[in-house]
């Protein structure tokens, strides 16, 4: 049986980088007692994924992980299970059981949402964020790669201190959010970086953007 | 306070700038907070190097356990700031803080350090500078930490004594509690430091350096020590724990977010050792060998799988093969690791048919590696060094592995030994083609999938105190690297050369590590010479620099040969002779003169021999004999 887990992150714990989140994670499956599922050879691990490496420095308020389970459970009972041995600055708030055929967490990315808390003036901020929106062109660092048709919505917000985002993401056109603020800066230099924080991450359900929580449920 | 809700001692731009800045945000899983309002002392503990090897040290697990079970204490954690981290602290004038509470390491009640190894040294300095906290103890005032010492460098803390209040000789489980009762008293009376200091040293084990006065002959050579004050004990007793049943252990460790260097969750068998290896510090300091019961290592075992959700454990002793209980605790530890999916790392064990069978058990099909430590070449050498392994051990050791499947072997050994010849470092060779000749002809030629492949590795040898070779005179480095060469090019003259990898160490650093090992007092110049000129991480080959040492030395007029370049002298006066750490002098010496006719002395089952750690009244010395 898969289960999705939804798990937020915050507070200094967002210095952790993904490997040792995965690693963190694996920790709590074996404390909770859960009875995760292993995989077949000489090195068994757990049957684990995630949707989306979480960068240093970052938080989540939605964030995914895929787990197999040996047998049937009940998913809120798991979730229970494990926030009940999770660190604080980690929590699951949400879980899903997924259908059989359901494509795993990172296979299903296709979009998601991101908060930019940024440090200067709101009105130069705004300034910059509608500057931005107008650039034909905005290349990827790495990749160089004109990202600009994967921001698919950008605005500040009501107390002028963030940006919200929505990006494409995934195998097709991954747009990374320190991309889209470098493009802002060169609108404006005074600008500065605080931290991003994940919302949430989208799947598609009947080619619809969907929360990967509603994506590939068991019926 | 919620983890979540704290806000890191470092700001988040600085964290952002380092590499792995989870080494420095606290608040693991394991980790323990406390109200600085609830408790009356704030001992900060630190491991001088960076925080992903000092996290894999069980002692500070321990110590950090047992001082946060006291009401009253708050344990925080420290380790050396990597050098990107270094220089943003010195730029932006931050001071260096622990990681549970945040707060600046000079605020608190005491530093101390675990000294594991000599090349940490210039990192104590690190941290004091960081801090800004006088190096010398006669420089600090009321608003500085007690800067305390404790760990296996103790046993000669003369090099660094000028840097530390007070050390520790001992296992820590003993005499802190006593140690931070006469603190809270003095601290509650408003005494000065002075006077704890003082107080201090009447407790058993604590050592107070600036209580002594240390006399030279007229060459500088170190004669003696004698307390300033008729109230000092002149003999420094070490502490140790007489039953390990009975003593603190850590069930909760610390698990850190990043990959420590022990990644893995680890139960002390025993400690002590009952081989008296005369090259062996730790064989002698930690006697006599103190055994925890399997019944009692399978709970805790247990316990902390629970605590951590490790998926690793580990067994940590000196020679875990001389366990009494081996044989039920492997056996059980295997079925409840096999049932909860656990790996067991085994630690290296005296390869015979049960070891052999234990391996097989827990390996998986691809057979790593044995490892055989004949630490000597020669029969005559290894009777030297007194290590009680012979030919016929390795070689029917080695048959049964090859006849078990296994095809990969290593083997460790020293060079520099005292008493060595040419004819020992080609014995080096010889011992690898014997195994390897014992494979073919062990395992024919339709049963071999792939070959015999033998990995021989030396290390360069250091004389340390309380060890029989402690008047031994060092190797300078050309005469180790020639003995490597010799060592060398013998293993390419053998018969199954092409089977065979023989790699030898890097000198630099043991010469050092010699010389603080038996140095004294007079080497804290040459350390704090050093590290004002950018000596740091000296454990770290990348950031050593040899010839930096010889600069420090002589700019600071150390004759450093002197501790290292001779034989000593049988009365000779050894800067550490003040601490009494069970094992005599006489019996040291003895040891010394046995090795120079290559004699045997019987481990501590067989024949007791007398080295004054009976008084203690425990372990091996107390076993019942059949």
């Amino acid at each position: 049986m898969k289960i999705r887990f939804k798990f937020t992150r915050s507070g200094p714990m967002r210095f952790i980088g993904h490997l040792d989140m995965m690693r963190y994670f694996q920790k709590a499956v074996m404390k909770s007692g859960i009875k995760a599922a292993y995989s077949e050879g000489y090195h068994p691990h757990q049957i684990m994924s995630f949707a989306y490496p979480l960068g240093v420095g970052m938080e989540t308020d939605g964030d995914y992980m895929d787990l197999e389970m040996t047998e049937d459970c009940d998913p809120e009972g798991l979730m229970e299970a494990l926030n009940s041995v999770m660190h604080e600055g980690t929590y699951i708030k949400e879980v899903s059981v997924l259908s059989d055929t359901a494509l795993n967490a990172m296979a299903s990315v296709e979009a998601a949402d991101y908060l930019l808390y940024i440090d200067g003036d709101p009105e130069k901020l705004k300034k910059a964020v509608s500057l931005m929106l107008d650039m034909k062109e905005i290349a990827a660092e790495k990749s160089g790669k004109n990202i600009r048709e994967g921001i698919y919505e950008a605005y500040v917000s009501d107390d002028g201190n963030a940006v919200f985002l929505k990006l494409s993401s995934g195998s097709k056109l991954n747009v990374r959010p320190a991309d889209v603020f470098a493009a802002i800066r060169k609108c404006d230099e005074t600008l500065s970086l605080r931290m991003i924080k994940r919302l949430e991450i989208y799947g598609s359900e009947d080619g619809k953007l969907t929360p990967l929580i509603k994506c590939g449920v068991a019926k | 306070m919620k983890f979540e809700d704290r806000t890191t001692a470092l700001p988040a731009d600085v964290l952002m700038r380092v590499d792995k800045p989870a080494r420095y945000i606290g608040g693991e899983p394991g980790s323990v907070m406390k109200d600085e309002k609830d408790v009356k002392v704030r001992f900060v503990m630190c491991f001088p190097d960076v925080y992903e090897i000092g996290m894999s040290h069980i002692g500070m697990q321990i110590l950090y356990g047992m001082f946060n079970s006291y009401e009253d204490i708050w344990c925080e954690r420290l380790f050396s700031p990597w050098s990107d981290l270094d220089k943003i602290m010195r730029d932006e004038n931050i001071p260096l803080f622990s990681l549970e509470s945040g707060k600046p390491v000079k605020d608190a009640d005491f530093l101390g350090f675990t000294l594991q190894y000599e090349m940490c040294y210039t990192n104590i300095l690190q941290i004091l500078d960081l801090s800004k906290i006088p190096f010398y103890s006669k420089d600090r005032t009321e608003a500085d930490p007690i800067v305390i010492g404790g760990g296996p460098c103790v046993y000669n803390p003369e090099p660094i004594a000028d840097f530390f209040d007070m050390f520790y000789i001992g296992e820590g489980e003993v005499r802190y509690r006593e140690l931070m009762d006469l603190y809270e008293e003095h601290k509650e009376k408003g005494l000065s430091r002075e006077d704890f200091l003082r107080a201090a040293s009447h407790v058993p084990g604590i050592y107070v350096p600036s209580l002594y006065d240390v006399s030279y002959d007229k060459n500088g050579r170190f004669t003696g020590m004698t307390p300033k004050y008729e109230d000092v004990p002149a003999r420094v007793e070490k502490q140790l724990v007489k039953d390990m049943n009975e003593a603190f252990y850590q069930t909760n460790p610390v698990v850190p977010f990043i990959r420590a260097t022990q990644d893995r969750a680890v139960i002390e068998v025993q400690r002590g050792c009952i081989r008296g290896c005369r090259f062996c510090q730790a064989g002698q300091i930690y006697k006599p060998v103190r055994e925890r019961s399997a019944e009692n290592l399978l709970k805790q075992a247990q316990t902390i799988l629970k605590n951590t959700g490790y998926e690793e454990l580990s067994l940590s002793s000196l020679s875990t093969s001389d366990h009494r209980e081996l044989k039920v605790l492997l056996e059980t530890l295997i079925g409840y690791c096999n049932e909860n999916k656990v790996n067991i790392s085994l630690p290296s064990l005296r390869i015979d048919a049960f070891s052999l069978d234990v391996m097989d058990k827990v390996q998986d099909v691809k057979k790593s590696s044995l490892t055989f430590a004949p630490e000597a070449g020669s029969q005559r050498m290894r009777n030297v060094i007194n290590k009680g392994l012979t030919i016929d051990d390795i070689l029917n050791g080695s048959r049964l592995a090859f006849k078990g499947g296994w095809n990969k072997v290593k083997l460790y050994f020293m060079l520099g030994l005292p008493f060595e010849r040419e004819e020992d470092a080609v014995a080096i060779a010889d011992l690898c083609n014997e195994v390897a000749k014992v494979y073919f002809d062990t395992v024919p030629k339709e049963e071999r999938h792939g070959s015999v492949q033998i990995t021989a590795s030396s290390s360069f040898f250091v004389p340390k105190p309380f060890t029989a070779f402690q008047w031994a005179r060092m190797n300078t480095p050309d005469e180790f690297i020639a003995k490597a060469k010799i060592t060398k090019q013998a293993v390419r003259n053998e018969l199954n050369q092409k089977r065979i990898s023989y790699h030898y160490h890097d000198c630099g650093t043991t010469i050092i590590e010699g010389i603080f090992a038996r140095g004294d007092r007079k080497l804290s110049a040459s350390i704090e010479y050093a590290y004002n000129h950018g000596a740091v991480f000296d454990a770290w080959t990348e950031s050593f620099s040899y010839e930096g040492w010889m600069t420090a030395f002589k700019e600071t007029s150390v004759d450093y040969e002197d501790y290292i370049y001779r034989v000593r002298d049988d009365d000779e006066a050894f800067p550490w002779d003040f601490i009494d750490c069970g094992v005599r002098k006489e019996y040291l010496l003895n040891e010394w003169k046995r090795a120079a006719e290559a004699s045997v002395t019987p481990n501590c089952r067989e024949k007791c021999a007398g080295c004054g750690c009976a008084v203690y009244g425990c372990g091996v010395c107390t076993e019942k004999r059949s």
